[in-house]
């Protein structure tokens, strides 16, 4: 699709008025007669026997309405599904374990709920869990990866034999074969941490079940509303019409809310049936941070084999995956971090096996850039070793490796997520490079400005790093256009939205087709009632796969209004243009007929009908992709570190990226500037620390440090477009792509400042007292 | 993370404030509330009743006194302090350290008085006090009585508060003349909880030797800690680099027993203390040259 | 969380033994200790209020039992804590050495913390460990004085 009055163009958000003035209803903001207030009862204990819940003084609490523990669930007690099923990969092992809405005999990590409390009021929901007695006998906790796997480990889940979840290997080519001609193999051990997606709003549920309609309205904070519907109603024994989910405005998704039948999803509805009065329930934050699934605990032992010059000949990676306590949402962080790590090189060998591990700790799921970064560190890293070892610039390392722009469709030979092969569909990754490196004035920093600086006792240093996402996968998305009679454009699609700003894009899409002013496009998303086909918000593929559906839509309509305009105007469709609101005679623009007044004709009175006379200025398309997209891109900062201190102070941060088309430039440059402050988050100030005994010992914004505006740079940020063949728009995600190089960028760019100290960084998140810790290790070892 | 149930006092005078407070063992003052309202949020706190102070305005203000001091009304927001001419004349070093404590949205709610009364180990406000050798007016439904800095801080979230005392002020001493200071601090995100800070105010006699020295330290102990062996080794010397080293040495290494947490060992908050504290009196020791 | 340290006691290691076994002892050098009783020859249960700043006292059921008794030279305790707060647990070990004409104790203890203490107190837990040992070890010593000096030499 070409660029032209919308498409393409930075138009202000169609939802910040309503977001900006309190007019938009998030889930806390429903409020309903006679609406009841729940909490859980928590473990404390990170791994435990459950002997017993005692909550007999709890329900005789004045305002407690019900009390349900596990055993109260009767038949409604079950693991939840799983979510994802692994890939067909050879010989790959795959052990299930999924979350259970309360626990019953065992509990597996600290905050599993034990017990719902109902009441007329939070307060008094929580007053009545002071009043709660659990019996229960503390086992030891699985928290160390290699330790889960040694023989006479605890087990989190006794009848697989082990702590094992996952094991799979993907190679190609020869890599012992690679090793054996290579002038050097580096190896090195690289972790990366656990961290919180932290949305600015927790999860919610508020369900009601209405007597009179026989019908179950859920208000979820999920970016999955129509799994979510489906779902519900087989566990209820519900049709799935007699079942409405509402995702509403939704404060941030960032991954973990497409996790989907979290125990409170699951129970609030039916505690809402059985009570016969609507309950709410709010995850605060405390909660948050052991109900919402997190991400990132992985080792790996990676090794890279080159050349003299540089060429990458091999790379062999065995890594640890942290899976959490259950393992719903499958293999799909470590599968992207597997995929991912091969980045925008050549890679001729490839030999990667990982092991997921079930521990003690909170669900590993999806979070922004979902594993992804962690196999962009171990690459980028690796490479950046490999250039100081062989005398080599960074930059020119990896012109040297990338597969070049005429080598695409490129084909990496494994397996991805989406069980598609891991074929790039385009990219322009030497273009990129060229010009982050202009940007950041990659040349005159290195030959005078840093040496400069480093006189008069600055020690600066710079980043420059490449990735590669994997976005835009299917399996589909709808999306339903109908010009209405007032000659507003209705457009409803399935995914839900949690702040990109989808009421905007997909406006824009349509406008564009249908020569329509852009505020006369109402779109509605996430809510069942309006469209009930689709699988939701992730793995940024809102833009490619329901934009591309709302395209799609689009089109289908505006050949409706070509041929009702050509019957009704006397001329061949040909001989119309659509614009302006119109459908007009192209060669007499003042022959024409609005588009409203068009919806009416469309809308045919009696005698106006023929046989399949089919009414309405609307269609329902969808959208499902061969396989998924390769966005990509090149980060590079520059920073500034005390060494006195080990204080680090990010000085400037740019952002070349290829999202293939651009919808809008504006949108875009936001969703980057947040993935790089989660980014700058997970890579210099998050970090959730759990002790040997499973306790999270930083469960509030007090201790779990989110960057905040002060702690982040503004972007400066530059597009290469190379435009997707695999969707009609030319595009390729973006939500997660500013969040998955950072940490890899940070690493080098604080090695670089600290070059005269020979420190090496393999580990992130890297905090000032961790950075301190290994300049005191470098000068003992001097 | 919703309190427990307590019962609210509003009173509009001091004496009702106190009497209430009398009245009340198990209440607490109310003054900014943002420290004790996420407490009891977390419901660590439970008090039994709340006495909110921020109706009374015999509690507010910044006086200059005829001494060349300066009197702080206990409930005085730390936005005033940060944006008051007085302060900034006659205490600079105060002036200069009300940046640093959190954020602009809690210094407009955050009093001078609760901050001291809270005697959070990692709070800016303490350690000036005892810099600046603040003198603290308690009064209870009994009466009134004076404290120096140094005899409010008792140690851990403790002061020399009694039940139903309140702290209505403080009354800083004017600067000796030819006072130097300076304020540092290392916090892992801007307004962050300081894993160190450090408060120094240096005074010259006229040979330009040093008559008193005065360095307090946060988050480094219980409590605000004055680092009494560096002080005492700057007394009476120059303050040339070498004498400003060994003493910020003597307070990284004598001085205090930090504690260890998740952001930072005690090892790192020695090495930041040795580095804060070289570097504030540095600063100040140029500031009272001038 | 570890807890460590030496400390002189005044009196030979068999006078201190002997107050150490005594509840009514062991409760003062546990600040906060509301009631402790022996409830078994090994065992002493109690309720402890520990209550920091802003920090409203909270009960802990707590429970000790006595292990590897060495008397008067050494002894194991196994520590357990449960209230509203989380809960404490771990063992402790404290040994007797001669020293002139009296007695350095060295203790170590290695306790687990879990819950709300766990998850958001963590700013102050070490103080808090240092300041509740400290105020122990006081108390005991004050209790020993004033015992010693309560005996006909």
């Amino acid at each position: 699709m070409k660029t032209s009055r919308y498409f393409g163009a930075s138009v202000p958000r169609l939802e910040d008025a309503r977001l900006l003035t309190g007019r938009a209803l998030f889930v806390d903001d429903v409020q309903l007669p006679a609406m009841l207030h729940a909490a859980f009862l928590r473990s404390d204990e990170a791994h435990a026997r459950l002997n017993g819940i005692d909550v007999a003084a709890a329900r005789k609490r004045p305002g407690v309405i019900a009390v349900f523990t596990a055993h109260d669930l009767g038949d409604y007690w079950k693991p939840g599904p799983l979510l994802v099923p692994p890939p067909p990969i050879e010989g790959l092992v795959f052990n299930t374990a999924t979350q259970v809405p309360l626990a019953r005999d065992k509990i597996r990590h600290a905050g599993e709920p034990l017990a719902l409390v109902i009441a007329e009021s939070r307060y008094l929901a929580e007053d009545a869990l002071e009043d709660i007695a659990v019996d229960l006998v503390p086992l030891p906790a699985v928290t160390d990866l290699e330790a889960a796997l040694a023989e006479g480990s605890a087990l989190v889940h006794e009848q697989f034999g082990s702590n094992l979840a996952a094991h799979v290997h993907q190679s190609t080519g020869d890599y012992a074969a690679a090793r054996a001609t290579a002038h050097l193999v580096l190896a090195r051990r690289f972790h990366y941490d656990r961290g919180a997606a932290a949305a600015l709003e927790n999860r919610g549920v508020v369900a009601q079940w209405d007597p009179r309609a026989e019908e179950l309205t859920v208000w979820d904070t999920t970016q999955a509303p129509i799994p979510i519907r489906n779902g519900l109603a087989a566990m209820l024994g519900l049709r799935e019409s007699q079942v409405r989910v509402i995702a509403p405005f939704i404060g941030g998704g960032f991954g973990p809310k497409i996790m989907m039948y979290y125990p409170e999803e699951v129970l609030l509805p039916w505690a809402a049936m059985r009570l016969g009065r609507p309950v709410k329930w709010i995850e605060d934050r405390r909660e948050n941070f052991y109900a919402t699934t997190q991400e990132r605990a992985q080792i790996h032992d990676a090794e890279l084999a080159v050349t003299k010059d540089g060429s990458i000949l091999g790379v062999r990676d065995r890594f640890l995956h942290d899976t959490g306590a259950y393992d719903p949402y499958g293999l799909t962080v470590p599968i992207n971090s597997q995929c991912t790590l091969l980045g925008p090189y050549v890679v001729p060998s490839y030999d990667s096996e990982f092991t997921a591990v079930f521990t003690n700790k909170p669900i590993v799921t999806p979070v922004r850039g979902a594993g992804r970064q962690h196999g962009v560190f171990v690459m980028e890293r690796l490479l950046d070793f490999a250039a100081r070892e062989l005398g080599i610039d960074r930059v020119e390392i990896r012109r040297r490796n990338y597969i070049q722009p005429e080598a695409f469709p490129y084909d990496h030979r494994i397996l991805f997520q989406d069980f598609r092969p891991l074929v790039y569909d385009s990219g322009n990754y030497p273009a990129a490079l060229a010009k982050a490196a202009e940007l950041i004035g990659y040349e005159s920093f290195v030959r005078e400005k840093q040496p400069r600086l480093r006189r008069e006792g600055k020690h600066t240093g710079l980043g420059i790093v490449s990735y590669i996402e994997g976005t835009g996968i299917g399996p589909y998305e709808g999306a339903r256009v109908t010009v209405e009679p007032s000659g507003s454009v209705r457009v409803a699609t399935g995914v839900g939205t949690q702040g990109q700003g989808h009421f905007t894009t997909f406006a824009q899409i349509v406008a564009e087709v249908l020569g329509v002013e852009l505020e006369q496009v109402q779109v509605s998303t996430g809510d069942t009632r309006e469209f009930g086909w689709g699988t939701g918000t992730f793995a940024s593929r809102g833009a490619v796969v329901a934009g591309s559906a709302c395209y799609a839509a689009a089109l289908k309509v505006r050949e409706k209004i070509l041929s009702l305009g050509a019957a009704l105007l006397g001329v061949s469709a040909g001989e119309l243009v659509v614009t302006e609101g119109s459908v007009r005679v192209r060669e007499v623009p003042d022959r024409g007929i609005s588009l409203g007044e068009l919806a009416r004709k469309a809308n045919p009175l009696r005698g106006a009908v023929t046989p399949g006379t089919e009414p309405g200025l609307e269609a329902t398309a969808y959208f499902g992709p061969d396989r998924g997209n390769a966005a990509s891109g090149v980060h590079a900062m520059l920073v500034e570190v005390d060494p006195e201190t080990a204080a680090v102070v990010i000085k400037r941060y740019v952002v070349v990226h290829d999202c293939g088309t651009v919808i809008n430039p504006m949108v875009v440059e936001a969703q980057v500037q947040g993935g790089v402050a989660h980014g700058i988050g997970n890579a210099f100030y998050e970090q959730l620390i759990f002790d040997a005994n499973g306790q999270l010992l930083n469960a509030s914004f007090m201790d779990y440090l989110l960057p905040t505006a002060l702690d982040v740079p503004t972007v400066e940020l530059a597009h290469i477009e190379t435009p997707s063949p695999l969707n009609p728009l030319g595009t390729k995600g973006v939500g997660e792509a500013g969040a998955i190089p950072t940490g890899a960028a940070f690493a080098q760019a604080v090695e670089d400042a600290l070059a005269d100290t020979g420190i090496e960084i393999s580990e992130i998140p890297l905090s000032p007292n961790r950075l301190f810790e290994l300049l005191a290790a470098a000068r003992g070892a001097a | 993370m919703k309190p427990a149930s307590f019962e609210y006092h509003r009173p509009s005078s001091l004496d009702e404030a106190l009497a209430l407070l009398a009245e009340h063992e198990e209440a607490k003052p109310l003054a900014g509330g943002q420290s004790l309202i996420p407490a009891m949020n977390f419901r660590l706190a439970a008090p039994g009743a709340l006495v909110d102070l921020n109706e009374l305005p015999e509690l507010g203000g910044v006086v200059s006194s005829a001494d060349g001091g300066l009197r702080l009304g206990a409930m005085t927001r730390h936005s005033v302090l940060e944006r008051s001419t007085e302060v900034a004349a006659r205490a600079p070093l105060l002036h200069e350290t009300m940046p640093f404590i959190a954020h602009p949205q809690i210094r407009n709610r955050g009093t001078l008085g609760g901050s001291l009364a809270h005697a959070d180990p990692a709070a800016e406000l303490p350690a000036v006090m005892l810099v600046l050798g603040a003198s603290f007016v308690l009064r209870s439904a009994r009466g009134e009585r004076r404290l120096p800095a140094e005899q409010f801080f008792t140690g851990l979230f403790s002061t020399a508060l009694e039940p139903g005392e309140l702290l209505i002020g403080v009354e800083l001493p004017a600067s000796p003349p030819r006072s130097g200071w300076a304020f540092e601090e290392m916090a892992r995100r801007y307004g962050d909880f300081a894993l160190v800070g450090v408060a120094a105010q240096l005074s010259l006699d006229a040979r330009g030797q040093v008559s008193r020295a005065r360095i307090g330290l946060l988050s480094v102990g219980e409590g605000p800690v004055l680092a009494a062996k560096a002080m005492a080794l700057l007394e009476g010397q120059q303050p040339a680099e070498a004498a400003l080293r060994a003493a910020a040495e003597l307070a990284a290494t004598r001085d205090i027993d930090p504690p260890a947490d998740i952001h930072a060992s005690a090892d790192y908050r020695r090495q930041l203390t040795r580095v804060l504290t070289g570097r504030a009196l540095k600063r100040a020791a140029k500031v009272a040259l001038q | 969380m570890i807890v460590e340290g030496i400390y002189p006691l005044p009196g030979t290691p068999a006078v201190i033994w002997d107050l150490l076994m005594d509840p009514e002892v062991l409760a003062k050098a546990m600040p906060g200790t509301k009631e402790l009783v022996r409830a078994a020859p090994d065992r002493y249960e109690g309720v402890m209020r520990v209550g920091i700043g802003p920090i409203t006292a909270a009960e802990f059921a707590l429970t000790i039992t006595l292990l590897e008794l060495q008397p008067p030279l050494s002894y194991s305790m196994q520590i357990e804590g449960a209230g509203r707060f989380g809960f404490t647990r771990g063992t402790a070990k404290v040994e007797l050495a001669p020293n002139g004409a009296g007695t350095v104790m060295h203790y170590s203890a290695d306790l687990q913390v879990g819950g709300k203490i766990a998850a958001v107190g963590q700013r102050l837990l070490d103080s808090v460990s240092k300041l509740l040992t400290r105020q122990g070890l006081e108390a005991l010593n004050r209790e020993l004085t004033a015992r010693l000096g309560g005996e006909p030499a």
